[in-house]
């Protein structure tokens, strides 16, 4: 029991000893923030502009929904793919009635402009 | 029976799945209908007249479903309908006799239990949907969304109370929640919807989480995911087995019954219910009081009695009873008190199906001592889902565009002035009071027998003080309605003309009446509906 943990617990040990280690080091060998315009927030080398709190549009997340849903649906597949042979005729047709009910609601989300960036 | 066509087994199993198909495949086609029709408003006509895209007041684009309320309705009211006709077709035939269905089983069991509630649900959403086909034009909720989603959330209620493995369980209770939570925020610019929504949203999948916590709490101890094959595992427990296992099945059973008792609404699960109840439009606040409700104590019946079927659990020292009991009291009882303060009617309603929580759970409780108590259960629910949705529909009818039943004093006087819209209310406060010869009355007479059987002579005495208490809010409404005038200058409620809401109310109406006076048939059929009965 002791032994087969032992490795795992050695992992652990190195880990915060390294992780440990880097931040006792920066701490001491490191140089302080020497003035304001280093601590200033970092954008790509560009001055910061703009409010912080900046509302990003409802399309993102409209699209960002509406792949999470369909790649989902999509993952399922995999599986029927890897026994499609074993599963026969009962697993196409099951499977063809999901991607049936998958069609009628990608025809839905377009039909209802859900894909249409300009609107 | 014995004609080539139904022996085949594929048709057979189709025709078992048939209450389910309609509503998947009538959901996806009222779907397509919805996104595929052009919208009605009076401003989209003008701009396609003049060959410019359909702009709304504001220059939006209308959706498609804008305006079409009332033929979607429709649709949707027949697709449910046809739903219940199938599943009294099945029912006729016998789930039984019906073999090829067992391919599905055990993530749907298509038995006696499973299609009396696929009817219950499918008449509730059917008359909810005629609701909401008067209700939404008149209130200006442009949003054809509601009726498929109606749909969907039915067939969800179906294959809850069908579902008997975990997994099928937990995606139909979220079929029918996910649904809700949209049609709860339909009035998408009101605040008040709003925070329904979102408060029901986030209590709703917390009670989900905790569900799930316990179903995997139950697989651990079983390493089965099937109720049946759960509750033969606990069944078989003992001596060490049981000794490492027993706190992870009660910790399961206590996370089951809150998730469950949270979806009924039962105190001290139910502080989201007047809000969401209130802020939703009404049509669906019928349909969660009914259907969802439903469909919960259908499948905590199911967990209840297949599950945790153990003697041990099931017995009043160690097991179930005593907790279902204590949420029986607590709902009667709060909530009729906290009802009878109510200044709005809806909100009163809501509380109102609180209470009525608490007697369908001393029938619940009742099942662990007579096997009878369980046909009690099942023929509350039908009485009590034609009431509520009566009621609700009254309600509906009683309130024009800006010039709603809100309030008790809104109704001052409602009965000289509109004599028939409020006979129809107090017609079905009566029965939600559960005075004979309407439907609430055999609905509680059956439920409190089942416990004088059950011997549980305190629980029914503590109903019937709830019963007295009780028809003291819905009597207010009758008083308000014919013993009162409005003040001068007040608002007062004009009912809207509706066709769908009356055809709704009169279906209602039917059914309450003919449970009232004829109770036996649908009684008979409780019986034969109950689980290893």
């Amino acid at each position: 029991m002791l032994e087969t943990y032992l490795p795992l617990f050695l992992l652990f040990v190195v880990a915060l000893v390294i992780g440990g280690a880097m931040f006792t080091l920066g701490h001491f060998v490191g140089r302080k923030p020497l003035g304001p315009e280093q601590a200033m927030p970092y954008e790509c080398g560009n001055d910061t502009r703009g409010g912080r709190d900046v509302k990003l549009t409802v399309k993102f997340y409209l699209t960002a929904i509406l792949f999470v849903v369909f790649d989902i649906e999509v993952v399922f597949i995999y599986p029927w793919a890897t026994l499609f042979k074993s599963l026969g005729w009962v697993g196409f047709a099951t499977m063809s009635a999901f991607i049936v009910a998958l069609g009628v609601a990608l025809v839905y989300v377009w039909r209802k402009g859900a894909l249409e960036w300009e609107s | 029976m014995d004609t080539s066509l139904m022996s085949s087994p594929g048709v057979m199993m189709l025709f078992g799945l048939s209450p389910i198909l309609a509503l998947g495949l009538g959901g996806l086609l009222l779907m397509l209908a919805e996104a595929f029709g052009r919208p009605v408003v009076a401003h989209a006509l003008e701009a396609q007249a003049i060959g410019a895209q359909p702009a709304g007041p504001e220059g939006q684009i209308v959706d498609a479903g804008a305006g079409r309320a009332a033929e979607l309705a429709l649709g949707a009211a027949v697709i449910l309908f046809a739903g219940a006709i199938f599943s009294v077709a099945l029912w006729l035939v016998g789930p039984e006799n019906v073999t090829a269905t067992e391919r599905v089983a055990p993530y749907l069991l298509i038995d006696r239990f499973s299609v009396f509630f696929s009817f219950v649900v499918c008449l509730g959403g059917g008359i909810a949907a005629l609701l909401a086909g008067g209700y939404l034009p008149e209130h200006r909720i442009e949003r054809g969304e509601f009726f498929p989603l109606l749909v969907f959330c039915t067939l969800g209620a179906q294959a809850l109370a069908a579902a008997g493995d975990l997994l099928s369980l937990f995606v139909a209770l979220e079929t029918m929640s996910l649904g809700v939570y949209c049609l709860v925020g339909l009035r998408r610019t009101s605040v008040r919807a709003s925070e329904a929504a979102l408060k029901y949203f986030l209590l709703g999948s917390f009670a989900a989480a905790l569900m799930l916590f316990g179903a995997a709490l139950l697989y651990g101890a079983t390493g089965r995911t099937d109720l049946a094959g759960i509750g033969e595992a606990i069944a078989g427990l003992s001596g060490d087995g049981l000794e490492g296992r027993a706190a992870q099945i009660l910790i399961a059973l206590a996370l089951l019954i809150v998730g469950l008792a949270f979806k009924v609404g039962a105190v001290p699960f139910h502080m989201w219910t007047p809000d969401a109840y209130e802020g939703a439009p009404t049509p669906t606040t019928g349909f969660m009081a009914v259907a969802v409700k439903t469909a919960a104590v259908a499948v905590l019946l199911r967990v209840l009695l297949v599950v945790f079927a153990d003697e041990r659990l099931g017995s009043w020292g160690t097991g179930w009873p005593p907790v279902l009991a204590t949420i029986a009291v607590l709902s009667m009882f709060i909530a009729n008190f906290i009802a009878g303060r109510q200044e709005s009617v809806k909100r009163m309603l809501a509380y109102s199906s609180i209470a009525h929580a608490g007697y369908v759970f001393i029938g619940v409780v009742a099942t662990s001592r007579s096997v009878d108590a369980q046909a009690s259960v099942l023929f509350y629910l039908l009485t009590y889902t034609v009431s509520t949705l009566g009621a609700f529909g009254a309600l509906i009818l009683a309130g024009r565009y800006r010039a709603e039943a809100v309030s008790y004093e809104d109704l001052a006087g409602f009965g000289r002035r509109h004599p028939a819209a409020a006979l129809a209310f107090s017609f079905f406060l009566i029965s939600l009071a559960g005075v004979p010869p309407t439907a609430g009355f055999f609905g509680k007479l059956y439920v409190f027998k089942a416990a004088i059987q059950g011997e549980l002579y305190w629980l029914v005495v503590l109903g019937l003080i709830n019963s007295v208490i009780g028809a003291y809010y819905y009597l207010k409404v009758l008083v308000f309605m014919y013993m009162r005038e409005p003040k001068p200058g007040a608002p007062f409620a004009t009912p809207m003309r509706s066709g769908y809401v009356a055809t709704a109310l009169v279906i209602a109406a039917c059914f309450v009446l003919g449970l009232g006076i004829l109770p036996d048939t649908a009684l008979e059929a409780a019986v034969a509906a109950v689980l290893g009965g």
